[in-house]
């Protein structure tokens, strides 16, 4: 075996996994807006994303930043080749999902869309508050590219974080307690035990 | 929006200040003849107006526990706004309270208080309250302890902990954008307490506010430069004392939370003001006083390895929270980003530019004292030469933070009354235009008084950053000439940076109509 020991070998694994991981997500980006306005307007702020995927740079817009239920809005993409700054235009299209670690993502197809002035325009309306992610797909020298972009529609509506930290200090504090019990026990035994040495020798 | 930058004329008087005393430490004109700093400290009971109060601040448990009561609400409130309210950042109280009136007026309150803001930390009051709940019924105090009291390991007992956290925070803070999401603020908020818990129940004492929390050994290195200290009344009565209630504790009160032992304290560092040693000191030998502004950094603090390098990060990462803000920082990271061939969060060409930030002014701060020692032929060790000289930092790092934070606190905290009012800020809309003019004309001080008080500061960090370098290298190399110019030359170029960087426009944290440049 080319590692004698266990801890090279899983070092080795986990920097490969690591590197082929990051390979594959190459045309699969997250990414976290930038909440903007231009300041020579007054029109609601939009969020922004600007990122490089494969051979293309691509700008993200959803308007407005922060939408409310029942409130129309809409995703602004454009893409051009990082090389010659040529424009994408093929056929782009959006989904979106809940956006939950756990639990159902419930996907839904938004639209296709062609190019359009040099961008790509899907709206949108959310009924319910909410965190989703709005997926973005294009084909591009038989290549797939999908750009991932979170959206917070509303107020938030979660105590979730709240329960787990409850939880962990709880845990924290029972394990505690239990081990508090056995320390305890452990004293009593042991001063018994050395009690009764004590006598056995008093005796002898 | 941007805040406008200090306007050049200002820009010129201090560095005609910066060079005039620099020429004058090289000439070896004997400052202290003519300087406050060599005042003897003064304890509050000699103010009869002030005593009072203070006698009370110190001695009263029950003040003590409203204060952290109020504390912890408005902690919760931050939480319970930030994962359930609006997640536009200005209009949200999370946000709001955390960065601009809290992290701001927090590097604020040290300059005058120094560091009582642990003495009502909610983190710890939470911790406290789960972990070793305390009851005071008529006669007696009912104490639970649900802690394993451990010791803590070796490692663990340094600032290296601390250390970490502190970049790990600026990285969230300025990386992640932590500052322009009130739910990432809320999770942050609840890490911190879970961790101030789970340390708690597990060590002895208070580990985690001693050895890991990177806001508590911020306050504890910026209040050597505090006109504050709890010290003994009379150092005999110290000296002659067997029982140290002060680090033992007594029936009543707890030990000093951080293992300190009254009689021997020199410095503020690891003092938390909780005033555990002024309550339980039979001889009352234990008070507030008030003290020359820096007296301990200059002269009273000892160097440490660890203690070192957290205040050279603290400086360098003070003046990268500077850059990050400057209208410049986002186009030069997308450039560099575009290089590297980074994407998305721009995280990877961030961190490079994190570490690229504390490794140059370290790298530097290494070679001129090196420079230093060379030059004074002075058969100190290099290791002691580094953490001597390195007080010269806090100072530097201290007064652009605050004059830094000035703007967040008296620009950005315009309206945060009516947050009060609605602190998860429902159906509220997006800042405007009307905003912008609302910010320019109700700020809480003029601009110019602003620009006056930054100026001031950057004054104040020069001048005791020259006494410090005066005091230590005099001790250290025997005299303080011109072998001492290659640090001196270093504190020039820092505060002229920071300097610089106060004359740009700056980028708001959270405000109204926000471009924030951590978010990329």
């Amino acid at each position: 075996m080319i590692f004698k020991n266990k801890k090279a070998f899983k070092l080795f694994s986990f920097v490969f996994i690591l590197f082929f991981s990051g390979q594959a997500l190459a045309h699969h980006v997250l990414g976290r807006p930038a909440y903007s306005l231009n300041e020579d307007s007054n029109t609601p702020p939009s969020m922004q994303v600007e990122t490089q995927i494969g051979s293309y740079f691509v700008t993200y817009m959803v308007y407005p930043a922060f939408p409310k239920p029942g409130e129309r809005g809409r995703v602004n993409v454009y893409a051009s080749r990082i090389d010659n700054g040529d424009s994408y235009d093929g056929e782009m299209s959006f989904k979106v999902k809940n956006d939950v670690m756990f639990g159902d993502e419930n996907e839904e197809f938004l639209g296709s869309q062609q190019i359009d002035d040099g961008v790509y325009r899907q709206g949108f309306e959310f009924k319910d508050n909410g965190a989703y992610i709005i997926t973005a797909n294009f084909e591009a020298d038989g290549e797939p590219y999908t750009i991932d972009f979170p959206l917070q529609v509303g107020e938030g509506s979660g105590m979730r974080p709240v329960l787990i930290a409850l939880a962990v200090i709880v845990f924290m504090l029972i394990s505690v307690n239990v081990i508090q019990r056995r320390r305890l026990m452990r004293d009593k035994i042991r001063s018994l035990r050395d009690g009764s040495s004590e006598d056995e020798s008093t005796t002898l | 929006m941007t805040h406008p930058g200090l306007p050049e004329y200002w820009v010129y008087l201090i560095w005609g200040f910066m060079l005039l005393l620099s020429l004058a430490m090289i000439l070896k004109v004997n400052f202290s003849t003519f300087s406050i700093l060599n005042k003897p400290d003064v304890p509050f009971a000699s103010f009869k107006s002030a005593a009072p109060l203070v006698h009370l601040l110190s001695k009263s448990r029950w003040l003590l526990f409203v204060l952290k009561v109020i504390a912890v609400a408005f902690f919760l409130l931050v939480i319970y706004a930030g994962l359930m309210g609006t997640p536009i950042p200005e209009r949200n109280i999370a946000t709001v309270l955390t960065w601009n009136i809290w992290w701001a007026g927090l590097i604020l309150s040290i300059f005058f208080l120094g560091s009582a803001w642990c003495a009502i930390c909610p983190w710890d009051a939470l911790a406290s309250w789960h972990v070793k709940p305390k009851l005071w019924l008529k006669n007696r105090v009912l104490k639970l302890n649900n802690s394993l009291e451990l010791t803590p390991p070796k490692w663990m007992r340094s600032v290296w902990p601390a250390l970490i956290m502190f970049i790990g925070l600026t990285w969230l803070e300025l990386g992640y954008g932590i500052t322009t999401s009130p739910y990432a603020t809320a999770l942050l908020s609840l890490l911190m307490v879970v961790m101030a818990v789970v340390f708690m129940a597990m060590y002895k004492n208070k580990a985690f506010c001693h050895y890991v929390c990177p806001v508590g050994r911020t306050i504890g290195f910026y209040s050597q430069l505090a006109p504050v200290e709890l010290r003994p009344i009379n150092n005999q009565v110290c000296l002659d004392c067997k029982t140290l209630e002060c680090f033992n504790g007594s029936t009543d009160v707890d030990a000093c939370p951080t293992q300190l032992v009254m009689g021997r304290l020199t410095q503020n560092t690891y003092c938390t003001s909780c005033g555990n040693c002024v309550q339980s000191c039979p001889d009352e030998n234990v008070a507030w006083r008030l003290r020359a502004p820096s007296n301990e950094a200059i002269k009273s603090a000892r160097p440490h390895w660890d203690e070192a390098w957290f205040m050279l990060v603290l400086l360098t990462l003070t003046s990268f929270h500077g850059i990050t803000m400057m209208e410049f920082w986002e186009d030069s990271l997308r450039s560099f980003a575009q290089v590297i061939g980074d994407s998305g969060q721009l995280l990877t060409s961030f961190s490079l530019g994190l570490v690229v930030s504390m490794v140059v002014p370290v790298s530097i701060y290494a070679i001129v004292v090196e420079a230093s020692r060379r030059m004074s032929g002075s058969t100190v060790t290099y290791k002691k030469a580094f953490t001597s000289l390195v007080f010269v930092t806090l100072p530097l790092a201290f007064a652009y933070h605050l004059a830094h934070n000035l703007n967040h606190m008296i620009r950005e905290s315009v309206g945060a009354s009516q947050l009060f009012v609605n602190p998860l800020g429902t159906n509220v809309s997006y800042s405007g235009v009307a905003d912008e003019l609302l910010i320019k004309n109700s700020m809480l001080l003029s601009e110019n008084t602003i620009f006056v008080l930054q100026a001031l500061l950057m004054i104040f960090g020069f001048w005791i950053a020259i006494k410090v370098l005066q005091h230590r290298s005099t001790v250290l190399f025997a005299k303080a000439g011109l072998n001492v110019l290659p640090v001196m030359v270093f504190i020039i170029a820092v505060n002229g940076f920071h300097l610089w960087m106060l004359m740009q426009p700056m980028v708001m944290r959270i405000g109204a109509l926000c471009v924030v440049p951590s978010t990329l």
